[in-house]
C-alpha cells in the first residue's frame, strides 16, 4: 500500500509539472485571435514546432505566461542567435507564443 | 607579445564573432534526444578523471575533443578530432593517443510534445589497433522543469595487433536533471555496463555507477559536470569517475 502510494504522488507531480510544460497545438481561433497582427495557421505551426525543437537545446520550455506579451519578443530576440534562428524563425515562435497569450488572456 | 598569445586572441576574437550554439548537455554520461539546429557548430572539450584503488589502482584523465554541427532539424553530425589520454599506475605512466570517430544523431520524436522523444546514434570509432562501433537508442521525456533521459547502448570492439581481441558491452543509462534556474540545472546520473569479454558471459561483469550532476550556461558556453561512484566491486574498473563537458558555440 505504501508503494502505491508513492507511485501515485509521483505520478500526480509529474503529471503536474506536465500541465506546466503545456504547449496549446494550433487552432483556427489562434490565428484570428490577434488583432492587426497577422499570423497564419502555416506560421503559428511553424512557430511552435521551431519553438519545442531550437529552445529545449539549452533550456526547458518556460511557462507561456510568466512573461509579459510586451516581453516575449525581446526574450525570443535575446536567444535567436545562440539558437541559429534566422528572423523568420524567430517571427514565427514570438507570433505563436502571442497567439496562445492572446487566448489565455 | 607573444606569437602563440597573439595567435590564441585572435582565435577568440573569431570565434566569439561567429558564435552560434548547438545547445547545452545537462547530463555527461548520457545523451538527450534534441539535436542541434541546422547550421549550427558547437566545440566540446570532454575531461573525464577516473581513479582506481586496491590492487590495480591507477588514475587515468581521458580527453575527447568533439566537433558538433547541426545538418538538419533532426540530424547533427560529429567528429571527434581526437581521444587521448594519461594514465599513472604503479607500473608506468604516459599520455597515448587512443582514437578519433564520427558520430550521427537522428531525431525521431519530440521530448516536449510527443509521448516520449526519441533519436537514433550511430558511432564508429578507429585508433592505433583499434575499431570500435556503437549503437544508441535515446530517449527523454521533459516535464516542466524536469528532465528524464535514458539511453540504452551496444558497443562492439576490436582491438590487438590483428584486432583479433573482440569486446561487447551493454549499457543503459538513466538520468534526471531538474532545471533550479535559467542558468542552473542539476541532478543524478547512473550507469549499469554489462560487459561480455569474447562476446561471451562466463566473467559475469556487471558495473554500476551512481553520482550527481551539476550544469551552468551563460551565452554561448555550458560546462556540465557529473561525479560517478561504483556501487559494485569491480576491480578493473574505476572507484569513481569524474566527467566535465565544456561546449562553445563556434
Amino acid at each position: 500500500m505504501k508503494k502505491v502510494s508513492i507511485f501515485v504522488v509521483l505520478a500526480c507531480l509529474l503529471v503536474s509539472c506536465e500541465s506546466t510544460n503545456y504547449v496549446p497545438p494550433v487552432t483556427s481561433q489562434m490565428a484570428t485571435a490577434r488583432k492587426g497582427q497577422h499570423a497564419g495557421l502555416p506560421m503559428l505551426r511553424e512557430g511552435r514546432t521551431l519553438f519545442v525543437h531550437r529552445c529545449i537545446e539549452c533550456h526547458t520550455l518556460p511557462v507561456l505566461w510568466r512573461y509579459s506579451t510586451e516581453d516575449w519578443p525581446a526574450i525570443v530576440d535575446s536567444m535567436s542567435h545562440r539558437a541559429s534562428l534566422k528572423p523568420a524563425e524567430r517571427e514565427a515562435i514570438v507570433a505563436y507564443i502571442l497567439a496562445v497569450r492572446t487566448r489565455q488572456d | 607579445m607573444k606569437p602563440a598569445l597573439r595567435v590564441g586572441i585572435f582565435v577568440a576574437a573569431i570565434l566569439s564573432a561567429l558564435s552560434s550554439f548547438g545547445g547545452a548537455r545537462h547530463f555527461t554520461f548520457l545523451y538527450e534526444a534534441n539535436t542541434s539546429a541546422p547550421g549550427s557548430l558547437e566545440l566540446e572539450n570532454w575531461v573525464t578523471w577516473r581513479h582506481a584503488t586496491g590492487p590495480g589502482r591507477f588514475d587515468q584523465v581521458d580527453f575527447r575533443h568533439e566537433l558538433e554541427y547541426g545538418v538538419t532539424d533532426k540530424l547533427q553530425a560529429s567528429i571527434y578530432l581526437a581521444d587521448w589520454f594519461y594514465k599513472s599506475d604503479p607500473e608506468h605512466s604516459g599520455s597515448t593517443y587512443s582514437d578519433t570517430a564520427i558520430e550521427l544523431i537522428y531525431n525521431l520524436t519530440n521530448p516536449v510534445v510527443d509521448p516520449v522523444g526519441l533519436s537514433i546514434y550511430g558511432e564508429l570509432r578507429a585508433g592505433d589497433r583499434l575499431i570500435e562501433l556503437e549503437s544508441k537508442l535515446i530517449t527523454q521525456k521533459n516535464f516542466g522543469r524536469l528532465i528524464l533521459a535514458y539511453n540504452a547502448t551496444l558497443e562492439s570492439v576490436w582491438e590487438g595487433r590483428d584486432l583479433d581481441e573482440r569486446e561487447g558491452e551493454f549499457s543503459q543509462a538513466l538520468g534526471a536533471s531538474y532545471e533550479i534556474s535559467p542558468r542552473i540545472s542539476a541532478g543524478i546520473e547512473l550507469l549499469h555496463e554489462f560487459v561480455f569479454p569474447e562476446w561471451r558471459d562466463t566473467e559475469k561483469i556487471r558495473n554500476f555507477f551512481v553520482g550527481p550532476n551539476v550544469t551552468y550556461r551563460r551565452g554561448n558556453w555550458f560546462v556540465t559536470i557529473t561525479a560517478l561512484a561504483q556501487a559494485t566491486d569491480t576491480q578493473d574498473e574505476p572507484d569513481f569517475q569524474l566527467r566535465t563537458i565544456f561546449g562553445m558555440g563556434l
